[in-house]
């Protein structure tokens, strides 16, 4: 389903890995108080929420379907001959597509709950960000399966390989479009409520690796304020953020912490509800 | 809020020239520079990123282009990378401990350059106001340097992540201005100016990457060029100061230690710059409105 009926509310759910399960915290407030989405777009750890809930899932249905994807059965086996690659790139042939873990797991949890699902399928429309590994530019997919979408989107650099779809080769939306806003804006909606996180810098860095994904959530976080700071100025549509609040240091690992995080993103939720069911009065007697 | 948009007893705009970071290729710099020479346009301050701090350093401290040029020449030679291939084999082995202040190449020789270059100059040597960008490690905030030795300012500012080691400077760790404010208009804008004249560059797009560093570099590259697009889309729309953007149209090719292409770097600087004189003048020449 690409054609919206009706151009009121999007739900964007930027990245931010675990965190992004924040977002099935403000999917339980919507619904609770009957408020319907017209529009989701996703990126990166964003985009597998994004996808579950244009499917039409219930919030349960949600949060089993999150433990399916998202559990250490995708961290636990390396990708050895990534590593081997690394190391001695001319025995081994190294090329772009490099990433730490085995992806093997990962793809088979995506197909088992998305199988060969299209976009055309979404009871919601659905937009998905990814970013062209070789220029840089965001990459808006609304076509094809879902899995395919799915993985290109959530192809954290140097941790999972980069994603073919068609002629390009794509990898995480963050690195050029962490909350992308400007999706919804394009698409014409009035109100955007987006759920938008910033990545946590490890304080202790003991390896090269680390001091890699260090300075990628570094730069993740400034290109997140600087492109949200754009189109916040830049367009007329309202922008309702909502910005969980983490006491806990919430990693790419700690699915165990899914829980919480939802609740978090149900506490942000409850707090910006007053505000956006007034700017919905507003639309609704215009 | 300066009430008189004019500089007092001048009469002439407040001109800020921006040079973003670029490696090598900020050089152009100077190409920009000796156009404005030749125009009789003399600048307010300057503002520079990474690479294109040396420029805006040099440039404010008041050395000659013909030293600039030696400065460049001499600054950015092949041996630096020595020990580079070694120490990226051991930091990936776990063989060498690599931790936030550590960087693939021994950056002795550099800093010792830039020593010799900058030697103890500081802020207030400077004969136009001078700012350098670096970068908060921890948090990747950008840092604003007008005080202090200048050396330290670039240091801190070149840091390019993974080979140049981090600098500390007082309590805080520093890379790269590139991490977080590639073409640092901003800074401009808060000090006042009114046309700024902002050098950028965008960093080089590999085709075939054969090594981990080669994705790393080129990974960085793809932050670093969006968030120059993002952070000057932005402060282009938010502030009303005049900027007069110029992109030099260099051969990706261009590395840094590609010392035979200077002087086409520097010409190509300059011609960029030829190109938007007219504008400038124009810009110049007329009252602010606000």
């Amino acid at each position: 389903m690409n054609q919206p009926q009706n151009n009121r509310l999007a739900l964007v759910i930027g990245s931010g890995a675990v965190k992004c399960a924040a977002a099935l915290g403000v999917w339980k407030v919507l619904n609770r108080v009957g408020i319907e989405v017209d529009l989701l777009v996703g990126c990166s750890g964003g985009s597998l929420f994004a996808t579950t809930m244009a499917l039409g899932y219930s919030v349960d249905e949600c949060i089993e379907l999150t433990q399916r994807l998202w559990n250490r059965s995708i961290t636990r086996k390396r990708d050895t001959r990534s590593f081997l690659k690394a190391l001695l790139p001319q025995v081994f042939k190294f090329d772009e597509r490099f990433g730490m873990f085995d992806d093997h797991a990962m793809l088979k949890n995506l197909r088992a709950v998305f199988g060969e699902s299209t976009f055309t399928e979404t009871v919601v429309p659905l937009y998905l960000v990814a970013t062209d590994f070789h220029t840089g530019e965001p990459v808006v997919l609304d076509r094809g399966t879902l899995v395919d979408a799915l993985r290109a989107s959530i192809s954290v650099p140097f941790i999972w390989r980069p994603w073919r779809v068609g002629e390009r080769l794509l990898i995480d939306g963050a690195v050029s479009n962490p909350l992308p806003v400007d999706v919804a804006i394009r698409e014409g909606v009035e109100l955007i409520l987006a759920v938008g996180f910033e990545t946590p810098a490890p304080r202790r860095i003991k390896s090269i690796s680390r001091f890699v994904f260090h300075l990628n959530s570094v730069m993740t976080n400034n290109l997140y304020r600087a492109n949200f700071a754009f189109h916040n100025l830049a367009h007329h549509a309202e922008i309702i953020t909502v910005m969980p609040d983490f006491t806990q240091q919430v990693t790419l690992f700690d699915t165990y912490l899914i829980p919480y995080v939802i609740q978090q993103g149900e506490h942000a939720m409850e707090q910006q509800l007053p505000y956006l069911q007034r700017l919905l009065g507003e639309i609704h007697s215009s | 809020m300066e009430m008189n948009p004019l500089e007092a007893g001048t009469g002439r705009k407040k001109v800020a020239l921006v040079i973003g970071s670029g490696g090598a290729k900020c050089a152009a710099a100077l190409g920009l520079w000796q156009v404005l020479q030749e125009e009789g346009i003399q600048i307010s301050m300057a503002v520079g990123s990474s690479g294109g701090s040396i420029y805006a350093a040099a440039i404010s401290l008041g050395f000659d282009l013909h030293t600039t040029e030696e400065l460049t020449l001499s600054l950015w030679t092949r041996d630096l990378m020595e020990g580079y291939a070694t120490n990226l084999r051991r930091a990936m082995t776990g063989e060498a401990r690599f931790n936030e202040s550590s960087g693939l190449i021994d950056d002795g020789p550099l800093t010792e350059r830039l020593r010799q270059a900058f030697g103890a100059a500081s802020f207030n040597d400077a004969r136009i106001p001078l700012y350098i960008v670096s970068t908060d490690f921890y948090t990747g905030e950008s840092v604003v340097h007008d005080d202090g030795p200048v050396l330290d300012a670039l240091r801190a500012s070149i840091a390019i992540p993974m080979i140049i080691p981090p600098w500390q400077v007082g309590d805080r760790l520093l890379v790269d201005g590139a991490v977080s404010d590639p073409l640092p208009v901003d800074v401009a804008i808060k000090e006042g100016a009114q046309v700024i004249l902002a050098m950028g560059f965008e960093l080089p797009i590999r085709k075939r990457m054969r090594s981990y560093t080669a994705v790393t570099t080129h990974l960085n590259s793809l932050y670093m060029n969006n968030i120059l697009k993002s952070t000057f889309a932005f402060h282009n729309l938010a502030h009303h100061a005049e900027v007069v953007l110029l992109l030099p149209e260099l051969d990706p090719a261009i590395g840094a230690f590609s010392a035979e292409q200077f002087p086409t770097v520097i010409a190509e600087g300059a011609r960029s710059a030829r190109e938007q004189l007219p504008y400038l003048r124009r810009l110049l020449s007329t009252q602010p409105v606000d």
